[in-house]
């Protein structure tokens, strides 16, 4: 690869990320910074890319959308997106859109650590039966 | 033989025993691993040390081992009739220690079958003791059954706080839950055995629990709170009260330290007013002295006496213990039993005397017979009932019965012998009454407190006309009882179980009973929660530990001091001799009748065992067994 053809890149990566700033900005966000052909974008507002300019494994790469802001997970991708995204499949879901059945839950991302995430409790009957005080005795 | 050698341990002896063994399980079924006796099976013991190794056992007929019907003798017991070898060990003790005849035997050699002959409830007081008897596993508990193995639970010694009597219990524990209350040898109160309410009323401990404070809000609704808030509460109502009118009530089941620590906190802010729930007339020396309200002669003293004399008590119900030894000496020693009360069925044949008062003054004058077999008896007791204490008439009743203690004593043969016994109801009664509670609520009626403590204070004998207009009622306490329910704050503490703490029974004899699980949820150890509650008044009393609570007690009376033992009590010619007229003779008396008659009244008491569910089917079966037309009515 020339010389020329590595500043061209370092052009593009610049002009698809919104300038000097913009780049600076997603390198703060993902520490990262490349360019490539937007695939498609799910209903959350994930964008997809695809490059094969990089080697597989980092040719398809996703990015998170500003609203999030830093508390992106790979568990914000949905089941369709994962499996193009994990070399599962060739084409994309917006390509190939997967049968969407009526049993098929609506994706959620891993709730653990927030304010929503799942709490056991227990199914057991109490060992000791509280007092329960009458109401209105007076 | 003299000079003949036993051999216990020769090769025929182990030989033969294992022989008795092969007999003995050729009828008994190998169900070991569901049976609730495993781990503590006689059975088990004697065929792990002399059986052998394997079974011969071959059912060459195919026609499977001996098996009996199970019996259905009540919500107590269970039956697996299959398991049981015949040693006839409940039925002697049915017949003989708790003399009730419902068991029996049918049927001879291998037909032979242990049971009711028709099906009919094991009415008697003392029934879950045959559960402890009973070798194998044919008889075990209801209540108990399938719960925990005896390698699981860790045994803890405590009192029982059911009655006066302090049954010495040990409590089975496991996972912080009470899984079974078993009795304690101890000869001098229980044998060993305990009543059917200190063994099952274990349940009521997890249901009805104070586990939050409660603060009652504006609109007379008690609503869950913290402790902080529910203690600023009380420091608010505190501060709103006339110090001098701020009573306290302790309640059958208190405990000495929580007594001593309610009173010492009380007297600091400024009051006197403390007594019992219980009463005892303040005639004479009242109760400054001991041998006024204990039971003189011990329980294990019945076992010398040859005349028992019981005045307006039903010992079988009040202090089932108490009873079985009355009739451990009917039986043994041909002791005579008088009764002046209800005709109530005592498990043992007494003269009755009706339950007028007037033949209780024909005795004191010396007029009725029963007076000079009193003076011949070598040694007479005369067991004095609470609920004749307690009656209208009470201190006419109790003057009275003095008055035959004393003449009785002028041609006593033995000086030191004591006559005159109380048997009181409430384990905390004889704690309170030695530490200077008054005993009974007149005297708090008439101040009309202006804020009232409850410590387990649930037998519902107040109400709000008894108490200052707005006064503040605080109940410190294990159950959602009616204690809670009149109360503004409710503090929850710890019930017997849950607390290492002492009480005094019947006999004046302190006993320690050891915490055996953590109280429920929020609950604390009642003498820490008025600890807490004395620094907010600014009234801190100075004991951080049990040990200072407990020194606090040994300054009050030596006799908190010796757990286990029984004082003597002493002053007696002294305290007879005391006499202040202060009787009222309030004309006719009614007839002299103590409040639990029949088995059905026994079961449900106290706080605890108003909320246990196996003594609620005691009464249901109770009840049920009355219309049963093959079972024994009961006397009265």
């Amino acid at each position: 690869m020339s010389l020329f053809q590595k500043i061209g890149n370092i052009g593009k990566i610049f002009r698809q990320n919104g300038g000097l700033v913009g780049s600076y900005l997603k390198l703060f966000r993902t520490d990262d910074l490349k360019w490539g052909t937007l695939v498609g974008e799910d209903k959350y507002g994930n964008k997809y890319f695809q490059n094969d300019y990089y080697f597989m494994g980092r040719n398809r790469w996703v990015e998170y959308p500003l609203s999030v802001g830093h508390d992106y997970d790979a568990s914000q991708v949905p089941p369709e997106w994962h499996r193009w995204l994990q070399y599962i499949a060739d084409e994309p879901p917006s390509q190939l859109p997967l049968p969407k059945r009526k049993w098929m839950a609506d994706h959620t991302e891993n709730l653990s650590g927030t304010e929503r995430c799942y709490v056991p409790y227990s199914t057991t009957r109490p060992k000791v039966e509280a007092w329960v005080p009458p109401k209105n005795n007076l | 033989m003299k000079g003949m050698k036993v051999k216990t341990d020769s090769p025929v002896t182990r030989k033969a025993r294992e022989g008795v063994m092969e007999f003995l399980l050729v009828n008994h079924p190998l169900d070991c691993p569901i049976c609730d006796q495993g781990g503590e099976c006689d059975l088990q013991d004697q065929s792990m040390a002399f059986g052998s190794d394997r079974s011969r056992f071959t059912d060459n007929a195919f026609t499977g081992k001996r098996a009996v019907e199970d019996k259905n003798i009540g919500p107590l017991i269970k039956t697996i009739m299959t398991r049981c070898i015949h040693c006839t060990r409940c039925i002697r003790f049915a017949s003989e220690v708790a003399g009730v005849d419902d068991l029996g035997t049918s049927g001879r050699g291998s037909d032979m079958q242990v049971g009711t002959y028709v099906e009919k409830m094991f009415k008697s007081e003392l029934s879950g003791n045959v559960i402890d008897l009973c070798p194998v596993g044919a008889l075990t508990s209801k209540p108990y059954a399938f719960t925990t193995r005896p390698w699981e639970t860790r045994r803890i010694e405590s009192i029982d706080v059911m009655d006066a009597v302090g049954s010495n219990i040990v409590v089975s524990m496991r996972t912080n839950e009470v899984m079974r209350i078993l009795p304690r040898l101890n000869e001098d109160i229980n044998e060993e055995w305990i009543s059917d309410k200190s063994r099952f009323a274990y349940d009521g401990l997890k249901r009805q629990r104070l586990t939050t404070p409660f603060v009652r809000n504006n609109s007379g609704e008690l609503v869950a709170t913290d402790w902080e808030t529910a203690l600023f509460d009380i420091a608010q109502r505190v501060k709103d009260a006339n110090p001098a009118t701020i009573a306290g009530v302790a309640g059958g089941q208190a405990d000495l330290e929580a007594m001593v620590c309610l009173k010492d906190m009380i007297n600091r802010l400024g009051s006197e007013v403390l007594c019992t729930e219980e009463a005892f007339p303040m005639i004479n020396s009242g109760t400054d002295f001991r041998s006024n309200y204990v039971m003189n002669t011990t329980i294990a003293g019945i076992e010398e006496s040859d005349l028992v004399f019981l005045v307006g008590t039903n010992p079988r119900l009040e202090g089932s213990l108490v009873n079985a030894r009355i009739r451990k000496s009917w039986v043994h020693n041909e002791m005579c039993v008088v009764l002046l009360g209800a005709p109530v069925d005592l498990s043992y044949d007494y003269q009755y005397l009706g339950d007028s008062f007037s033949v209780l003054k024909e005795i004191a004058d010396g007029s009725h017979p029963i007076a000079k077999a009193l003076a011949d008896a070598d040694k007479p007791m005369i067991i004095l009932g609470s609920d004749a204490i307690q009656h209208n008439n009470g201190s006419l009743i109790l003057d009275t019965v003095k008055r035959i203690a004393k003449n009785t004593k002028k041609s006593l043969n033995h000086p030191d012998w004591k006559v005159f016994n109380v048997l009181h109801r409430n384990a905390s009664q004889v704690g309170a009454l030695d530490m200077g509670y008054k005993p009974g609520m007149d005297s708090l009626k008439c101040d009309k407190p202006s804020l009232l403590f409850l410590l387990g204070a649930d037998a519902d004998k107040l109400n709000n006309d008894d108490l200052h207009g707005n006064a503040g009622v605080i109940y410190i306490g294990s159950h959602g009882d009616a204690g809670a329910q009149m109360a503004d704050v409710v503090l929850p503490a710890a019930a017997y179980t849950e607390k290492d703490a002492m009480y005094v029974n019947t006999e004046g004899r302190a006993q320690v009973g050891r915490q055996a699980v953590s109280p429920p949820g929020m609950a604390r150890h009642d003498w820490k929660i008025i600890r807490a509650l004395s620094e907010i008044l600014g009234v801190s009393l100075p004991y951080d530990k049990l040990s200072d609570v407990r020194g606090r007690l040994a300054e009050i009376s030596p006799t908190f001091d010796r757990p286990g033992r029984v004082e003597e009590t002493g002053f007696d010619n002294v305290s007879d001799d005391v006499t202040i007229d202060k009787i009222t003779h309030t004309g006719a008396t009614a007839p002299v009748v103590p409040a639990l008659l029949k088995l059905r009244d026994f079961y449900m008491t106290d706080p605890i065992s108003r909320s246990s569910l196996t003594m609620a089917k005691c009464v249901q079966a109770y009840d049920e067994a009355e219309a049963n037309p093959y079972s024994k009515p009961e006397a009265i």
